[in-house]
């Protein structure tokens, strides 16, 4: 790609080329105002996303079974919902309750302190949904997603 | 009832007329009869048709019928055998659609008023259900034996847990007249029962245990009286989860607005005996008054079953409770009254290990409206590592005020002294009721080496002794107003400004002032296993900032301290100065120099470093130039520079070095 714009410059000259990067600074300035957003670094590392980050993780373990028999999915939100708990032992469903609790107020944590971290606490929303997104992709197979038409299992 | 025998008696002219018309005008042959409705408060019947075949049996088609709040569409009942005369209405050999596999019996005796309702199926399973319909007097008799429970389910209104297994014995015998029922019993074992509403939150399984309730009607009051004794199986009711083995006896009367609990006593499993009074509010769904008692109760057990599930997070969610207490709390129209607890040996413990108290022993008394005292005494514990010592505190209670003029706690061997503590609950801004405190303190000087042992850091030596100015919190600050001052490495640190925000949510911020004078070098260096520093230094940070206790941004700025005093520093200590700046920004050091001698000569130390977003900028002694900074500028002999040259490296780096330089340290290398 790049060669080609190098051998437009030279064979069409000058006044071509000045065109052509109006054009260029004008649709890049377009495409940056559309997706001030994608500006946003989602891997942003402070103290208070670390936190969170390692909440989460040690709390992987204790939801993974859940996310494999289907109890739990992932919803559009990115939240994660119980949603079958008639398949989880007596014993277990308030200790499944806290930890879907839990787990859903770091992930609102994470989107907000991201969105904090990067200067733009009004990013929070988009932050959300690029992340429910993710969660889905890579959602493993088996576990239970929610689609526009309702779950759904990957 | 009575209206229910009224409309039966009404049908049965209506039909038996029928019958009688076209009995003669169509014998041997099929006779149709269409009846349009039945209709009584209890119960009501929609598109009725009585098929009678020649073959002497009878199918009755419901299209609707409704009984009580249930509607079913579309019944279906086939008698094999059906036979109406002016005495006796019967059906034999008959099924019910809604019922596969089991056969039923009707009869409805005109003359004495009686009706039997016989459904058995296989296993034994049997429903008998009898009735006499007198003028004054009616009564109902149930009897099950090996009774299915599921078949109740299509009776209960889907919102309710409905019954998904189990069999039922036992019996119900209900009673009245011409105003109504007068008196209800029941004795019923239950085996093997389960159920479940449909967000599974409600929910048992292989439920086993007896229930007996007795009812009797004087006017318009109910007196009843109640038992269940719970054998095994388990039980989920949002939040709660609880286990067989529990008995309770309850009576009371409800007038058919207020339901009063006269007197119950629940025996919990492992928890102990709680007696509990109440009347609740039926038609506004409120407890209106309520008494719970209980002595030399289990706290281990009562906590972890019937008050932990409430908690969902906090302090008290990751806590075990154990010893015993005595309780006795009164409540009245939305608000507790009174409480009396009495705690005995008990003691409390963070699963994270962040605090506990044992041996705590106390007597309190509190009252919704009147002033009180408690005592609270305890043997000991300890608070993020470091042991407390044994102590008891008195504190004035009226309402929802709490003070305490003097508590002292022993920490090590110094104590921690909190004076003016005051605990209120208001409402903020925002009007949301909340607990608001504050104190003042000091704490009398503690070793460092036994505080910094204890809580698992590098061993300090010195003291560590402070004034506390006020400390306030209002529901989400903890603000310190004034200096807070602390005595550590033979100099002082004083912190202004003070504040944590979200002090005990999820993502705790710190901020504030410190201002250090005259540490000791020595000390400090020995204490980190730095190599070895003499001298002494002041060190400013500013606009510190903590989140989650990391620090995310500040200004700080460390320098010799002004006055004479002896300034050395050993060739190590310069080696890992020098490592500090990594392995792209050695410091010019004349390495012919650093063989020969192990300690060197400085003038002046001074390092500043500007933290934004995870990147220090750095600078040192002289804040203005670029490029090169001085780190330590040498005098007397043998003299030592250190140089700098990165200006920017990121903090968690920074960090990373700083251990390894201290912790390679640790171990003493032998040569």
């Amino acid at each position: 790609m790049k060669t080609n714009v190098v051998s437009l410059f030279k064979t069409n000259g000058v006044g071509f080329c000045k065109s052509l990067v109006k054009h260029l600074i004008a649709l890049f300035a377009l495409v940056a105002a559309l997706n001030a957003f994608a500006a946003a670094d989602l891997e942003v590392n402070t103290p208070g996303v670390q936190a969170v980050k390692a909440r989460m993780q040690a709390r992987h373990a204790q939801l993974l079974p859940y996310y494999v028999s289907g109890a739990v999915g992932l919803n559009l939100d990115g939240t994660i919902v119980l949603r079958d708990i008639a398949s989880v032992p007596l014993a277990a469903r308030q200790g499944l309750n806290m930890l879907v609790d839990a787990e859903n107020q770091d992930r609102d944590a994470l989107y907000a302190e991201i969105a904090n971290a990067n200067g733009h606490p009004e990013w929070q929303t988009e932050i959300r949904s690029t992340f429910a997104q993710r969660w889905i992709q890579h959602a493993h197979g088996g576990w239970w997603v929610m689609s526009g038409s309702g779950w759904v299992q990957k | 009832m009575l209206n229910f025998m009224r409309s039966l008696i009404r049908f049965r002219n209506q039909l038996y007329l029928l019958a009688m018309l076209l009995s003669t005008a169509a014998s041997a042959s099929e006779i149709a009869l269409n009846i349009a409705d039945i209709v009584s408060p209890a119960f009501s019947a929609h598109g009725i048709v009585l098929n009678l075949p020649a073959n002497g049996s009878a199918d009755l088609h419901l299209l609707q019928l409704k009984v009580g709040s249930r509607e079913f569409r579309n019944v279906r009942l086939h008698c094999g055998e059906f036979t109406l005369s002016s005495a006796q209405l019967a059906c034999r050999k008959g099924s019910l659609d809604a019922l596969p596999g089991m056969s039923l019996a009707f009869t409805y005796d005109f003359s004495a008023h009686r009706v039997l309702l016989s459904l058995a199926a296989g296993g034994g399973e049997s429903w008998r259900v009898t009735g006499r319909m007198g003028e004054r007097a009616w009564q109902v008799f149930l009897r099950m034996r090996n009774a299915q429970a599921g078949r109740l389910s299509p009776l209960l209104t889907a919102e309710l847990p409905l019954p998904k297994q189990g069999t039922l014995n036992g019996a119900l015998r209900i009673s009245g007249n011409a105003s109504g029922a007068e008196t209800v019993n029941l004795d019923m074992q239950i085996m093997d029962a389960g159920f479940s509403d449909a967000a599974g939150l409600h929910a048992a399984e292989k439920l086993r245990g007896d229930i007996k309730f007795s009812a009797r009607r004087s006017g318009a009051v109910w007196n009843w009286q109640g038992n269940v004794a719970w054998q095994t199986g388990e039980l989920f009711w949002q939040p709660l989860y609880l286990k067989g083995g529990l008995t309770l006896n309850a009576s009371g009367s409800f007038d058919g607005k207020l339901l009063d609990i006269e007197q119950a006593v629940a025996d919990l499993p492992e928890a102990g005996r709680v007696q509990l009074s109440a009347s609740w509010d039926v038609k506004q769904n409120a407890l209106q008054d309520g008494r719970l008692r209980g002595e030399n109760l289990n706290l281990a057990s009562l906590f972890e079953t019937y008050a932990k599930p409430f908690f969902n997070k906090g302090i008290l969610a990751e806590s075990a409770l154990y010893g015993h207490a005595d309780v006795d709390v009164r409540y009245r129209n939305g608000t507790l009254q009174s409480l009396q607890l009495g705690l005995h040996d008990a003691g409390i413990a963070d699963a994270a290990q962040r605090f506990a108290l044992r041996g705590v022993n106390s007597e309190i008394d509190w009252q919704a409206d009147a002033p009180g005292a408690a005592t609270i005494a305890f043997a000991g514990g300890q608070l993020l590592g470091v042991p407390i010592g044994a102590a008891q505190w008195r504190v004035n209670m009226d309402g929802l005020n709490f003070d305490v003029p003097l508590a002292s706690l022993p920490v090590l061997d110094g104590k921690l002294e909190l004076r003016n503590f005051y605990m209120h609950r208001a409402e903020n801004q925002t009007g949301k009721p909340t607990w608001y405190w504050q104190f003042e303190g000091g704490l009398a000087p503690v070793s460092m080496e036994k505080l910094s042992r204890a809580a698992g850091w590098p061993v300090m030596l010195g003291k560590l002794a402070g004034r506390i100015p006020s400390v306030s919190y209002d529901g989400n600050e903890i603000n310190v107003d004034g200096a807070l001052l602390f005595d550590v490495f033979d100099g002082t640190v004083v912190a202004t400004r003070m504040k944590i925000k979200d002090a005990f949510g999820l993502a705790p911020v710190l901020s504030g002032n410190l201002t250090m004078r005259n540490l000791d070098l020595d000390l400090l260096t020995r204490t980190f296993s730095f190599g070895n520093m003499q001298g002494r230094l002041d060190v400013d940070v500013n606009n510190l900032q903590l989140q989650n206790w990391q620090p995310v941004r500040f200004d700080a700025r460390l320098y010799s301290s002004a006055g004479r005093y002896p300034k050395k520093i050993s060739q190590k200590a310069v080696q890992n100065i020098s490592s500090l700046g990594g392995a792209g920004a050695a410091a010019a050091i004349e390495r012919s120099y650093l063989g020969f001698f192990k300690n060197f000569g400085y003038d002046r130390i001074g390092w500043s470093c500007i933290l934004r977003n995870g990147v220090c900028e750095m600078g040192g002694i002289e804040q203005n130039n670029h490029g090169m900074y001085a780190i330590i500028e040498g005098g007397g002999i043998p003299a030592i520079s250190v140089m700098g040259y990165n200006r920017a490296v990121s903090w968690s780096e920074l960090i990373t070095r700083l251990k390894r330089v201290t912790q390679s340290n640790v171990k003493p290398v032998v040569k």
